[in-house]
């Protein structure tokens, strides 16, 4: 990347600079507003759990809240139906800045809904999705680990996986 | 009150220690499959298309592609051809951008 902004940071250092600020301003204290566009409450269900003395996420420093006035990070599950996009777009705007944006379980990433009438079939068109948590429903771990990499304390992993068993003896 | 606080309690811990340590209940989660490229052709790969009810599964040419956002992990291509087809294990799947979740698995296998 060569493009030069007014800063005069490259457009991986600008990134870099990015991931730095969202570590130290959100690395320690997170707070999360979860919004359902439209899903079967399974991953619901699953974030529930996130609350849970097993999993335990306050224990990392995220913390649910209900009002999307005081979330830094929005934890968005199923589809998009038509009739919740505007109030999805108005919970966002309603975040202060800088928020992030998480797409969790297979409907808010696009696998299980196709585009109709009724749905957008993922939440991808709607919002500006930061990290993507796939899983139908993700499991509470797949969760914690999708938070950490939100706010820059674990890396995204699945980048390197190729999916192919070559070489794994049978 | 529930059999596992007892046992957090006798052991010290109910709270898992993940991800400072892994997680052993991990394993029992269900995970997308992994593919075996050397018995993958293009019938077998056209088949598992078919059985997928997410579209997670396309065939391109000589390459299954494979949207592992869309997977629901239903275990449904394991079933049919347990050969090619097998649990990852990989549970720690968020990714920064859409694109690291689609994969490309070369299809390697001779036609039958």
């Amino acid at each position: 990347m060569t493009s030069q902004d007014t800063t005069g940071l490259t457009a991986a250092e600008a990134s870099a600079e990015l991931r730095r600020t969202v570590a130290r301003l959100f690395g320690r204290s997170l707070h999360i507003r979860t919004l359902d566009t439209g899903s079967c409450a399974a991953c619901e269900q699953e974030i529930r759990l996130l609350a849970a003395p097993h999993y335990d996420l306050n224990r990392l420093g995220f913390f649910f809240t209900p009002a999307p006035r005081h979330a830094d990070l929005l934890m968005v599950t199923g589809p998009m139906v038509r009739a919740f996009e505007n109030a999805a777009r108005k919970t966002y705007e309603a975040m202060p800045d800088p928020k992030i944006v998480v797409a969790t379980g297979a409907c808010a990433l696009g696998g299980v809904y196709q585009p109709d009438p009724f749905t957008h079939g993922g939440i991808g068109g709607t919002l500006p999705v930061d990290v993507w948590i796939p899983g139908c429903p993700p499991s509470p771990l797949a969760l914690l680990q999708g938070l950490l990499v939100a706010v820059g304390r674990l890396a995204d992993k699945v980048k390197d996986l190729d999916f192919s068993l070559n070489g794994t003896p049978r | 009150m529930p059999l596992w606080t007892l046992r957090g309690l006798r052991r010290g811990v109910v709270t898992t220690r993940y991800p400072a340590r892994p997680e052993p209940s991990a394993r029992l989660l269900p995970t997308p499959p992994a593919f075996q490229p050397d018995v993958l052709t293009r019938d077998l790969a056209d088949r598992l298309v078919a059985v997928c009810p997410s579209d997670a599964l396309a065939r391109d040419g000589d390459a299954l592609v494979f949207d592992v956002g869309a997977c629901t992990a239903c275990g449904r291509c394991q079933a049919e051809a347990p050969e090619a087809a097998a649990s990852s294990g990989e549970f720690e799947l968020a990714a920064t951008a859409r694109a690291h979740l689609i994969k490309r698995i070369p299809l390697g296998g001779r036609p039958a």
